[in-house]
């Protein structure tokens, strides 16, 4: 790209980048700004108090539970969906009869509304009809004792978003040239071998891809488990997003709920951050 | 008037030389229809005088029959219409769409309906204009004394009672009167009960109610609390870690944990879980609304004439308190028409109307004098045996901090409820938290 390229192409930008600006920047600024502030709706109060509401959060033990539950369901759900979305992406790659149906069947789960999906599981997870106490022969309460309830929420989003990883790293598996592993067979090289040597290298970028969605996405997971658990019991499943929401809508108190809003912003941003970092080293997207 | 505006729109098109291109014809005519459309919008708002936006949960049951009231009312006041809109189902969508709009002072509708906790929030926060001239002193004696407090605040009205809720315990009076025994007054003689019908009929469940973290097991805790004379707020100070609620709040623990009479399922349950276990005749006793009443005596319903309702027990020596719930009818302070929202909130609640939505949908009247409505009374008689325990229903504390409140008490009464923290524990930690919050204004 020569310079005058660059100058040519700014009229070209701007209306984009105006639009973005507007749209995007502004309100993050303004969050940021109505962190700074004590702001009930309710009692008409709304001051500048500095980092007062950052200061409340490092206390409250709340905001601790919170994170701790997004960084336990971001972890698990995240690893067990790559975990899985790679076996099945790679099982869908191989040559079988009806394999466009089973692809297109695959994605079920990942085209229905997430609300939609959460109340499906909350009836599957129903102790007393749901179908999976009823397959167990057990009267396990899924989703009402502190020990499973989180873990019931992890495996529907697996369940749920399982499909789109696959179909990503489907797309990245396809494009290796098949050459490469006839050139591997001919070397003698056995199926483990041309997995470590040959597919995951090639894969890698798109696996990057896929970990920066879903963990982007997971960690600011909000309607799924919303609406099956509420964030009960007793918080054990109440993410930041989760507890955000409350404060800011359940509340009012948009001050200390922007806050919130902020932190998972900055989390959002070191993760982004530390995966860029990742993808830049070595690996060209 | 209509045609001097439409005619020159109508010449110019008529005189367009006839060699003009279809398109530009096209165009034309869509002038032509814009204008027209001018003269038919704008008169019939400035003629017909103002259009009264009203806002309202789902109806349970045909909203038909709310129609049917409003289009009466529009026929008594010439000049006004209403315009009736649901809002959706969910409560907290409701609560969260109001504080938007209403922060926002739109002025996009004049009558809201409120839940009953949320009165003195709106009003604490200028969004609803003062009613207390629709509601003098003398005037409020007709209502349930539970609801006139709960629309309170600082001396003034700022809602009109519309319709009322309280917990019930139903129970199942075929298994009842098959083991002899009677419908429980106190918790001991429920758990009892429980237990000796449970131990005879295998796969029966003894005692549900609603357990999930949310607006529901609130009411539920601080019914068993109030009946042990408990409180959450006393003279504006917080004493929710008194001594009879961590009995009660322990007690509720013990159900599931103890007594084994309660499952552990209700810790997920809501109304409508609690609703279909019992109405698939698998439970003893249940709290519920008044709502479930008439599904369970629907045509095929497996429990229809074998279950009866009383007021929920209490603790020994002290009265049964439910919890009470229901929808008041406010005024946008922003509204543009408040003298016409005034009008239908009147008319709503008037005894006519009350008696109107109970005999159709069977909303509860909040006015005490239609119990004893004969026709009331023959056609519904179950709402007719309801009066007591709406007389002695409580409101939940009355505060506009109470949204804040409750988030604490859903996650401290939740802990407890599923055996996370001892009851006496999770109050402390509730009114630590209460104290801070109630120290907001200060």
């Amino acid at each position: 790209m020569t310079a005058r390229d660059r100058e040519n192409g700014l009229p070209f930008v701007l209306p984009a980048v105006i639009l973005l600006a507007f749209l995007t920047i502004y309100p993050v600024l303004y969050v940021l700004y109505l962190s700074l502030q004590r702001r009930l709706l309710i009692f008409g109060i709304s001051r500048f108090c500095g980092l007062e509401n950052y200061i409340f959060l490092l206390g409250d033990g709340r905001f601790w539970n919170a994170l701790k539950n997004t960084v336990y369901f971001t972890t698990f759900s995240v690893s067990l969906e790559l975990l899985l979305g790679l076996s099945i992406a790679l099982l869908l790659n191989r040559d079988f009869a009806a394999k466009g149906l089973v692809r297109a069947v695959v994605l079920v789960p990942w085209a229905i509304p997430t609300v939609v999906s959460a109340r499906m599981w909350e009836w599957i997870y129903n102790t007393d009809f749901g179908i999976l106490n009823t397959l167990l022969g057990q009267k396990i309460n899924w989703l009402g004792s502190p020990d499973w309830a989180m873990h019931a929420a992890i495996a529907m989003d697996v369940w749920k978003t399982t499909p789109f990883v696959v179909i990503l790293l489907l797309a990245g598996l396809q494009v290796i040239p098949r050459d490469l592993y006839r050139a591997a067979r001919v070397d003698g090289a056995g199926r483990w071998q041309t997995f470590r040597k040959i597919t995951l290298p090639l894969l890698k970028p798109v696996i990057l891809v896929v970990l920066i969605f879903r963990t982007l996405d997971a960690f600011r997971i909000f309607d799924a488990v919303y609406v099956l658990t509420g964030g009960g019991p007793a918080n054990t499943t109440e993410t930041l997003s989760i507890y955000a929401y409350k404060v800011l809508f359940q509340t009012l108190q948009f001050g200390y709920g922007s806050a919130l809003a902020v932190v998972v912003f900055l989390c959002v941003g070191a993760i982004s951050v530390v995966y860029v970092r990742i993808l830049s080293r070595g690996v060209k997207l | 008037m209509r045609g001097n505006r439409l005619f020159p729109a109508v010449k110019a098109y008529l005189h367009v030389p006839c060699n003009v291109r279809l398109h530009d014809r096209v165009v034309a005519l869509l002038v032509v229809f814009f204008i027209a459309l001018l003269g038919c919008t704008q008169p019939s708002t400035m003629e017909n005088g103002s259009t009264v936006v009203f806002k309202h949960g789902k109806i349970a049951g045909d909203p038909a029959h709310l129609r049917a009231l409003l289009d009466e009312f529009e026929r008594r006041n010439p000049g006004i219409r209403v315009k009736d809109e649901a809002l959706p189902a969910s409560t907290d969508e409701q609560h969260q769409f109001y504080v938007i709009n209403l922060e926002g002072k739109s002025a996009d509708f004049d009558v809201l309906s409120m839940d009953v906790i949320w009165v003195p929030e709106f009003a604490r926060a200028g969004w609803l204009r003062d009613l207390s001239h629709l509601l003098p002193p003398e005037a409020r004696d007709e209502f349930f004394p539970g609801p006139v407090e709960a629309d309170c605040y600082a001396g003034r009205m700022y809602a009109v009672p519309w319709y009322i809720d309280a917990g019930l315990l139903y129970y199942r009076s075929d298994l009842l009167l098959r083991h002899g025994l009677k419908v429980p007054r106190t918790w001991p003689a429920l758990v009892a009960a429980a237990q000796h019908v449970m131990e005879r009929e295998p796969g029966i469940y003894g005692f549900i109610w609603q357990g999930r973290q949310y607006e529901g097991l609130v009411c539920n805790v601080l019914e068993v609390a109030r009946s042990n004379g408990g409180e959450v707020l006393k003279d504006g100070r917080c004493v929710i870690d008194s001594r009879q609620n961590a009995e009660a709040l322990r007690f509720m623990r013990d159900l599931i944990a103890r007594y084994g009479v309660t499952p552990p399922l209700v810790t997920t349950a809501i109304e409508e879980t609690t609703r279909h276990i019992f109405g698939s005749g698998r439970a003893l006793f249940m709290r519920n609304w008044p709502y479930a009443w008439n599904l369970f005596q629907r045509e095929g319903s497996a429990v229809r004439g074998r279950i009866g309702v009383a007021p929920l027990p209490s603790f020994p020596g002290r009265p049964s308190a439910s919890t009470l719930g229901g929808w008041q009818l406010g005024v946008n302070r922003h509204s543009n028409h408040a003298e016409a929202a005034e009008k239908l909130v009147a008319f709503l609640t008037s005894p006519d109307t009350q008696k109107r939505l109970a005999l159709t949908i069977g909303y509860k009247p909040t006015r005490k004098s239609l119990y004893a409505d004969a026709d009331l009374r023959r056609e519904q008689p179950f709402i007719a045996g309801l009066y007591d325990i709406f007389m002695h229903a409580g409101p939940r504390p009355v505060t506009p901090y109470y949204m804040m409140i409750t988030q604490v008490m859903q996650s401290e009464f939740s802990a407890a409820v599923s055996g996370i923290r001892p009851a006496a524990e999770a109050l402390l930690s509730a009114r630590r938290q209460i104290d801070h919050i109630l120290e907001a204004e200060r």
